[in-house]
Parts: structure tokens; C-alpha cells; sequence
């Protein structure tokens, strides 16, 4: 065995210098290919379980309904008439509402966090905002209907229906519960999503192109304006569209401060519902089975928006990644 | 080639896992040496019934050192639970429905608890006891009468100044024993409602605004001006809700009570096959009777490999159990249910 001497010994020259191979190194690097094989399928194997079995539950009201379900608006236990048109409508109002005010904040926080605050204080400030993320859904919906709700019913909702009541969506009464306490929660819920992948996004914008425009003489503003957007604009979607994930899905939360009342509004200050706020609700105490079967059909179509938007924010992410590798 | 610190690592952790199993062992072996032959027992069902059931729960445990779980997951989900198998015996202030018959064939009924749902609502300017009767309620459920000064109301309410408020009411969003039991009397006292809504423990209201189980409900009714709702009688006196003096067939105005809601459970005689007695809305005979009482029932298998466990348990219930019920609003079991009852109990376990 021929001795390789160098001068700093790095550990690897020692298994080389004619330590032989133990039984756990010989099929180490196999097991360990096997485990994370396994690892890997399993992950696929409950995806596909998990889709195939809502599928088959549903399969029922499918074929009792077909896809008239998705545009009917009864939704009555008693009579045996199910439809989501309701409950899609709510689902759509809620997550794009939160989305509208979560975007500009997110978007905020972001450049605050990348460009614009003390180099010192970003840690501290961005887990703050993370923190936001791992409140739990019961607890926000808890303080929704114990704080938010009541505050938004004396103070906020008078104001804005008396400035803006003249357009439907302020018209009209209010109350405790509805529509607009729910997109407050959701948007609480998604900032801190958009936000730090958009902070990621910043990142990798490169430093030169940042550089140059300041050079040239452009204020803060029109470095980020000219420089910074602009690149990150895919990116900026895909983060805005897994947040859109999230905010579709959220049911606890929602279910306790929406007011559970399937119907089509303009007002959002009147009481709606969600797809998964009813499905969190009635599924426990589903009385026939063609109710279980409606609400698995209810899940089906949250499983299916939620791959659509999933994929299409992943793919723009990645984009903006591959971007920044190619021209870093 | 492994490390010292990866054996540390997984020692650590066969300790841990080692020392949890033998905690969770152990407290099964710790029961009161006791004279039950019963054993632990699983349930879920009814919110109306779980202030009852916790009493039932702690002194059970110490009569015989038997564990009873329960979870107040709603009457529709313990009827749901039950017919799956998966608890030991179900909880339900509403009878099974035919299907559901027959989808849990081997379930029969034992009605172990009295009590009531109770109209409940907050207005301010107006006090307790406000007058209504069956027309009126299903009035303002089903969106008819839309303020709290409507002539419906202020008739019934000669004296009383009635505010403008809008009346919102609050029902409950999850399978429910209570909603059952008011959509059994609305649909008993208005032929509008039955066709319009019907009865079941979840149904389309036509308005108001829903609450998730007896606390979603009362969290959304004690913040809300004009809001009306029914939550189950131990919810109503434990959180003070003004309650409706709700007419009753005799022309009386009566709020729940004790009294009232065994003057309605004694004027209903005779006990169906299945036990499932509706006492809703009572004959004009039973002038005292609240009309809004209800049975509950415990749903428990015939065929159980608990039986045992459950006869003992559901003997406990209608027998020194039924003495905490007084506290709470639910009235003493009148002779033939519990006549009835003891005859169904026999039947469990063949």
C-alpha cells in the first residue's frame, strides 16, 4: 500500500492509507440510496393515495350532480340538493381579496427588509414578520371573532360604508361576522409567505445592475423601480400565487369569523363561506352519505386548484432562479 | 465506521421511546382495584349533553375506576362516528333518521337525558322573558320578520318597548341535536317551514349567520346587537342569555325550567319501538310544558364486544347519574323512559 504524504493530513488520506472498508461502507452508499428511494416514494404514495380516495368518496355526488355541481347554488341537507357554486364564490372573494391587500404589503416588507432598512435590525425585524406564520389558524380565527370582528363592526365598516357605500361592495349592512373579517385573517395569514419569497427573490438580483443604476445618478426609488421590479416580476408572481394557495385551503380560521351562510354577495360585509370552511364544518356531522360524498366532491376541487396554482407559482420560481444562476 | 455519537443518538432515543410506551402502559394497569367488570369506553356525539356527560365522566371514575372519553363533536357526528365503528357509543339529541337506521342496523337508542333547547337572543333595551310563540319563531328564521319592533312581535309583547333593531338570527353551521330539535318544532308549528326547510341536524336556514358548535354560537350572539339563537339549556343558564318566553299549545308563555320540561316529557306517554319520543311542542293538556324539550339518546351497539362496559356505564346514567342533572337543566327520566330504557340496555350484548 503506497502512502500518500502531504503536508496537512486532510481525514479522507486516512481511509485511503490503508484502512480497509468496513461491511457498513461497502453497502453504506447503497442502503443509503434505498432509504431515501423510500422516503421519496412514500411522499408520492400519499399524494396519490390521498388523491385517489377523495376521488373515489366523491364519485357519488359526481355522478349524481355531474358538473352542474359547480355552478349550482342550493346547498340543503334536508331536500338532498348540493351545489358549490356558493361556496366556490366565497373561496375566490376571500383568497383574491387577501391576495389584493397582501401583495403590496408583502411586496413592501420585502424591499424594506432587502434594501431599505439598517443592515442591524433585518434579521431581528424579518423573523418578526415570520413569526406571523407560525401563529396557529385557531388562534387567529379566535381573536378574528373576539377582536377583529367587533372592532371592524364599531369603528371600521361604519367608516368605510359611509365614504364608499355608494359602490356595492360597501353598500348595504354589516355585522359581525362576513366577508371582510375573513379576508383580513387570510391576508394575516399570507403575508408572511409572499413575503419572505419575495425577500429571496430580492436577494438575487444582481448587485451590478443595482450598482450601475445608482451610478448613473438614480434616486432609491428608480433603482428599485428600473432595476429591481423588473427582474423580480416572475418571481413576485409565484410567490403572490403560492400565497394564493395557502389563503384557498385556510379553513379553520375562515370558518370562525365568515359567518357560514352559503350566498352569492356583492356586499363583503355580508356572511359567506368557503369551500374549505364548510367542508371543516359540516364534515364531522355529515347526515347521508350523499352529503359526504358532496363535501369529498368539495375536496376534489380544492385539490385541483391547489396543484394548479402550486405548479404554476413553482415553475415562474424557478425561472427566476435559473435566471439569477445563468447571468451571476 | 460509526460513530460514538451516532450510537449516543439512537441509545437516546430507544430510552425515550422505551420510557414512553412504558408510561402509557402503565396508567391502564393503575385502575381502583373495583368491582366493575366493565372496561374504558369511547364517545362522542351531543354539546347539549357534555356538560352532563363530564359530571357523569369524573364520578363514573371514581365509582369503578372506568375511563369514559368523550367528545363533543355534535349530535351529526356521533351519529356518524357510530355507524363507522369507531367510537363505543354515540351521543344524539336527534333519533336516527331511516337511512341512518339502516346504515347502523345493530344501534339502538337509549334516551338518558332531558333537557331543552332554549331561544336565547340579545337586545339591548329589551329584557328577559320576551314573548313569542311557534309563528313568530319560525317567522324570524325564516326571514319574514326582519326587525325586533315588527307588529308579529309587539303583539305578543303588549307592554314592552320594542327597539328597531334588525334581528339577526344565529344558527348553528355544524351537524347539530339542538338545530334538530328546533327544526322539529318550527316544522310541528308552521307549515311554511316544513316545506320550506324541514327538520334535520343540519339544514338550510334562509338567513342569519352560523356559528360553529353551543360556543361558536354564543361567542357570535353575545357580541351582536339583534342577534337571536338556540343553544342548548345548560349553555343558556350558564352563560345568562335572556331566554323567550315561547307559547306553548295550552296559550301558556313559558321559559325552561325544570318544571316546564318535565310537564312536557310526563304528557308523552307512550314510548315508540325504537324509544325515540318526541316531545316537542306538547298537546294544549300540558299546560305547564316548555315546548322545546328533548330526549337525548345514547346510541350504543347491540352487537358491542363492549357490552358489558356499556350496560354498566348506560345503567350508571339513568340511575345515580341522573342527580347531577338538576344543576344543569336536565330533568329527571320519567317512569315508562325509563321503564323502556332498562329493557333496551338488556338487549346489548345479546
Amino acid at each position: 500500500m503506497t502512502t500518500e504524504t502531504t503536508t496537512a493530513t486532510p481525514p479522507v488520506s486516512a481511509l485511503l492509507a490503508g484502512k480497509g472498508r468496513g461491511i457498513v461502507d461497502r453497502f453504506g452508499d447503497r442502503a443509503l440510496y434505498v432509504l431515501t428511494l423510500a422516503a421519496a416514494l412514500l411522499s408520492v404514495a400519499i399524494v396519490l393515495g390521498l388523491a385517489y380516495k377523495i376521488v373515489d368518496e366523491a364519485s357519488s355526488a359526481f355522478s349524481t350532480f355531474g358538473f352542474g355541481f359547480l355552478t349550482s347554488s342550493d346547498f340543503d341537507p334536508v331536500k338532498g340538493n348540493f351545489g358549490a357554486a356558493d361556496f366556490i364564490y366565497g373561496t375566490v372573494v376571500s383568497s383574491f381579496g387577501a391576495l389584493l391587500l397582501a401583495t403590496p404589503i408583502s411586496i413592501a416588507i420585502a424591499l424594506f427588509l432587502t434594501e431599505l432598512a439598517p443592515r442591524s435590525s433585518r434579521t431581528a425585524i424579518g423573523t418578526l414578520v415570520e413569526l406571523l406564520a407560525g401563529i396557529p389558524s385557531v388562534i387567529l380565527g379566535l381573536w378574528g371573532i373576539i377582536i377583529l370582528g367587533p372592532f371592524l363592526n364599531d369603528h371600521f365598516e361604519p367608516i368605510l360604508h359611509a365614504v364608499l357605500g355608494w359602490i356595492p361592495l360597501f353598500g348595504g349592512q354589516y355585522g359581525l361576522v362576513g366577508m371582510f373579517p375573513a379576508i383580513l385573517i387570510l391576508t394575516i395569514m399570507t403575508v408572511p409567505i409572499v413575503s419572505s419569497l419575495t425577500r429571496e427573490i430580492f436577494a438575487t438580483v444582481p448587485p451590478t445592475d443595482k450598482e450601475g443604476a445608482l451610478a448613473l445618478g438614480a434616486t432609491r426609488w428608480e433603482m428599485i423601480k428600473t432595476v429591481v421590479l423588473p427582474y423580480s416580476r416572475p418571481g413576485i408572481v409565484g410567490a403572490v400565487i403560492l400565497g394564493l394557495g395557502r389563503a384557498v385551503g385556510e379553513a379553520i380560521a375562515v370558518t370562525q369569523v365568515i359567518g357560514n351562510t352559503a350566498a352569492i354577495h356583492s356586499n363583503i360585509f355580508l356572511p359567506a363561506d368557503t369551500l374549505a370552511s364548510k367542508i371543516a364544518n359540516s364534515y364531522q356531522g355529515a347526515a347521508t352519505d350523499l352529503q359526504i360524498s358532496s363535501l369529498a366532491y368539495f375536496a376534489v376541487i380544492l385539490f385541483v386548484l391547489s396543484l394548479i396554482f402550486n405548479s404554476v407559482a413553482r415553475l415562474l420560481v424557478r425561472s427566476v432562479e435559473s435566471r439569477s444562476r445563468s447571468s451571476g | 465506521m460509526i460513530s460514538r455519537k451516532s450510537i449516543l443518538a439512537v441509545a437516546c432515543c430507544g430510552v425515550l421511546a422505551f420510557g414512553v410506551a412504558a408510561c402509557g402502559s402503565s396508567s391502564d394497569d393503575s385502575a381502583s382495584g373495583s368491582s366493575s367488570s366493565g372496561g374504558p369506553l369511547t364517545g362522542a356525539g351531543s354539546t347539549l349533553l357534555a356538560p352532563l356527560m363530564s359530571k357523569w365522566q369524573s364520578d363514573y371514575s371514581s365509582r369503578t375506576g372506568n375511563t369514559v372519553t368523550y367528545g363533543a363533536i355534535g349530535s351529526g357526528g356521533g351519529i356518524e362516528q357510530i355507524t363507522a365503528g369507531t367510537i363505543d357509543f354515540g351521543a344524539s339529541d336527534a333519533p336516527l333518521t331511516p337511512d341512518q337506521q339502516k346504515a347502523a342496523s345493530d344501534v339502538l337508542m337509549v334516551p338518558w337525558a332531558l333537557s331543552s333547547t332554549d331561544p336565547v337572543y340579545n337586545v339591548s333595551g329589551v329584557d328577559d322573558g320576551l314573548h313569542l310563540d311557534g309563528a313568530t319563531l319560525a317567522g324570524i328564521f325564516l326571514g319574514d320578520i326582519t326587525t325586533w319592533n315588527d307588529p308579529a312581535i309587539a303583539k305578543l309583547n303588549p307592554g314592552t318597548d320594542l327597539p328597531s333593531t334588525k334581528i339577526t338570527p344565529v344558527y348553528r353551521s355544524d351537524g347539530s341535536g339542538d338545530t334538530y330539535i328546533l327544526t322539529d318544532y318550527l316544522s310541528k308549528v308552521s307549515s311554511e317551514w316544513k316545506s320550506k326547510v324541514g327538520v334535520g341536524t343540519e339544514v338550510k336556514f334562509p338567513t342569519g349567520v352560523g356559528g360553529k358548535g353551543n360556543d361558536g354560537v354564543s361567542a357570535v350572539l353575545s357580541k351582536t346587537d339583534g342577534a337571536i339563537a338556540y343553544v342548548g339549556a345548560a349553555y343558556a343558564q350558564s352563560n345568562e342569555f335572556d331566554q323567550v318566553a315561547v307559547e306553548n299549545a295550552a296559550g301558556n308563555f313559558e321559559q325552561p325550567s325544570l318544571d316546564t320540561i318535565s310537564a312536557a316529557a310526563a304528557a308523552v306517554k307512550s314510548v315508540p319501538s325504537d324509544n325515540a319520543a318526541s316531545i316537542v311542542d306538547p298537546p294544549k293538556s300540558a299546560t305547564d310544558a316548555y315546548p322545546l324539550a328533548s330526549y337525548t339518546y345514547a346510541l350504543a351497539p347491540s352487537n358491542s364486544d363492549k357490552a358489558d362496559a356499556l350496560q354498566e356505564f348506560l345503567t350508571y346514567a339513568i340511575g345515580p347519574g341522573q342527580s347531577y342533572g338538576p344543576d344543569l337543566l336536565f330533568a329527571k327520566l320519567p317512569s315508562q323512559i325509563l321503564a323502556a330504557d332498562r329493557a333496551t340496555i338488556k338487549k346489548i350484548g345479546g
